[in-house]
């Protein structure tokens, strides 16, 4: 009952929040007024003044945008449930564990690359699609790394997985460092970017680019839920009562790093969002996958459209960028989560 | 219905089994019991299918183990293993619930009834909406035992089916934690999914009641099978001293249908009437 409920209200206020910040910027325009933009292109006409020009903002400036955050906060809202259930461990976070780093060090390497190579001016969007690519193999290979490292009996160990997070991290980072060194003027504003993370470069065609790999995880990790509440008992049990155990964390790693990686490519390093949500949604549906998987995908898509919101409002008409908004949310609610659960999750 | 034959294993270079054999039929309940170290858990969790590497041979109900899918091993045999570490608020009832992952990830309404009798047969009924980790290590105990229970049923009735064949139960130590009250219920519970076929196979450390309960008993020492069959053939001082090194007393009581193994220390502070007699004098 009450899970069937948080779906809906989380839904409901998806919408609210989509329909608010599409409306919101340079130009004003009421959530009727976005409706009736929105409704005016499937044949239905609502009784709803607005003027000619908002159409072409909306459609082409803020929708792509909205639509990107929306993708993208789903994407690490249920990366981070998967991620949890796969740790078995609710600090397990794509940005803490290194994930974000991997791939955006990837994306570095590959911009440099790219420049090196002729093959890539003459077909721009093999560009794009070779970002997407590497910083996907750059995420799987540092969650595959991490959960070897992390795992002792079963069970990743909270400070190896941490400590193991923070080696791959500075080792990311030197990396990106070099490159940095190493990039030119116009590289250099590109490698910025992928640092701080920002939904900036938002049009459709990056909204296209990123929606397979993110629409993919939204789908298939829900179906793995029944699964993820297993795995909770223990690899052992989860094994014992007919979950292929193997099988199972192969597609968690693939999904879940697939969703983060499309995010990173795009819009660089968002942190937190993949901590928070998950934890936020379980405090009011509890531990069950089930729920907890495509409520997390709903807030999390809440939560970095607000952010986003937030970041293109409050200076304007110059623009923060969003992962500086989502650490400032983020980091005091992890260090709360320490100071809360040191007992149990820190063991 | 269980046919293991010579396995062998070995986990990092350290060997843990050697060479076990052994065969139980339908319907029986089986004791293995062996000192710290004896390799009672590791050959469970062989039967259990839970190490890929082992030497030798595994037949479960006519089928090897090694080619069985993870979801048919699941459909034979529920496992109750030591150490569970559940630390997600979840339920009970869910808990329980998860027994029935292998039927289908949509709960029928069959489905739901096996689960119900599944907590009422383990007592935790007025438990089902508890979050797990705020019970005590015997109820938590019993929680688990029920989940195996949902596993293993076919009908929501204890004794509506016939397992004979098609069931096996393995128990690592279920009965560690629990009060007297539960410890008799659930070997009772085990005796009863014996009566309806199911094969029962559990690690007991408690001699009085492994003696009480097993029909079959099997006694390791150092990875390998040391002896085998019944209460009576197998306790014996000899067996026990060289299997655990304590020197027992096996006695016979006339209101007990099974013997007692006592401690020869703890024998010897229960002097015998005749004893104290002649002491007196």
């Amino acid at each position: 009952m009450i899970k069937s409920l948080s779906i809906s209200f989380l839904t409901i206020l998806l919408v609210l929040v989509i329909l608010i910040a599409t409306g919101t910027g340079a130009m004003h325009m009421s959530p009727l007024q976005v409706l009736a933009i929105l409704l005016e292109r499937t044949g239905i006409h609502l009784p709803v003044v607005y003027e000619e020009n908002m159409s072409g903002v909306l459609w082409m400036i803020r929708l792509p945008r909205v639509i990107l955050g929306v993708l993208i906060g789903a994407g690490l809202g249920v990366a981070g449930a998967a991620l949890q259930g796969l740790f078995r461990n609710p600090l397990a976070d794509p940005g803490l564990i290194g994930i974000s780093s991997g791939a955006s060090m990837a994306a570095v390497v590959m911009i440099i690359i790219q420049n090196a190579l002729p093959v890539f001016h003459s077909v721009p969007a093999l560009n794009f699609y070779a970002l997407n690519l590497a910083a996907f193999g750059g995420a799987v290979i540092t969650t595959l790394f991490i959960f070897r490292v992390a795992r002792t009996g079963g069970q990743a160990a909270v400070s190896t997985m941490l400590l193991a997070g923070i080696a791959v991290r500075a080792l990311c980072e030197s990396v990106t460092g070099l490159m940095t060194y190493m990039a030119n003027n116009e590289q250099l504003r590109s490698i910025t970017f992928w640092s701080l993370g920002s939904l900036g470069g938002a049009s459709w065609q990056t909204v296209l680019g990123v929606l397979p790999f993110i629409v993919i995880p939204l789908i298939l990790l829900p179906r793995l839920a029944s699964a993820l509440n297993l795995l909770s008992l223990g690899e052992r049990e989860a094994m014992h009562s007919g979950v292929k155990v193997q099988r199972l964390k192969t597609q968690l790693i693939v999904l879940a790093t697939m969703a983060v990686a499309a995010g990173v490519a795009v819009a660089g390093i968002i942190g937190f969002i993949g901590l928070i949500v998950p934890h936020i949604v379980r405090q009011f549906t509890g531990p069950d996958y089930r729920v907890l998987v495509p409520g997390a995908a709903l807030a999390g898509a809440v939560l970095l459209s607000v952010a986003d919101l937030l970041c293109r409002t409050i200076v304007a008409p110059a623009e923060l960028p969003v992962g500086i908004i989502t650490a400032i949310i983020g980091a005091p609610f992890f260090i709360w989560l320490i100071i809360k659960e040191k007992r149990t999750i820190i063991a | 219905m269980l046919r293991v034959k010579d396995i062998s294993l070995t986990l990092g270079k350290t060997g843990i089994l050697n060479k076990v054999s052994l065969e139980a039929g339908a319907g029986e309940l089986c004791v293995i019991m062996g000192a710290n170290g004896a390799g009672k858990s590791s050959l469970l969790k062989v039967i259990a299918g839970e190490y890929a590497h082992y030497r030798g041979s595994v037949n479960i109900a006519g089928n090897e183990l090694r080619n069985m899918p993870v979801a048919e091993q699941a459909r034979t045999r529920a496992v109750l293993s030591q150490q569970l570490s559940l630390n997600q608020p979840f339920p009970v009832i869910d808990v329980v619930s998860m027994g029935r992952f292998v039927y289908g990830s949509y709960l029928s309404v069959p489905d739901k009834e096996i689960i119900t009798c599944a907590l009422k047969t383990m007592q935790v009924y007025n438990l089902k909406d508890r979050a797990y980790p705020t019970l005590s290590g015997g109820q938590k105990q019993r929680v688990q035992m029920a989940r195996v229970l949902a596993q293993l049923l076919e009908e929501p009735d204890l004794y509506a089916a016939n397992y004979a064949g098609k069931k096996m139960l393995l128990l690592d130590e279920p009965v560690t934690g629990m009060d007297i009250l539960h410890q008799q219920l659930a070997l009772q519970l085990a005796t009863t999914l014996a009566a309806q076929g199911v094969l029962v196979i559990a690690v007991l450390h408690d001699f009085q009641l492994a003696a009480a309960y097993a029909r079959r008993l099997f006694l390791l020492k150092d990875g390998s099978l040391y002896a085998t069959g019944s209460v009576e053939e197998v306790f014996t001082p000899q067996h026990i001293k060289h299997c655990f090194g304590v020197d027992v007393a096996v006695l016979q009581h006339p209101h007990c249908n099974y013997p007692l193994v006592v401690s020869a220390a703890a024998a010897g502070l229960f002097q015998s009437p005749a004893v104290m007699a002649i002491n007196e004098l």
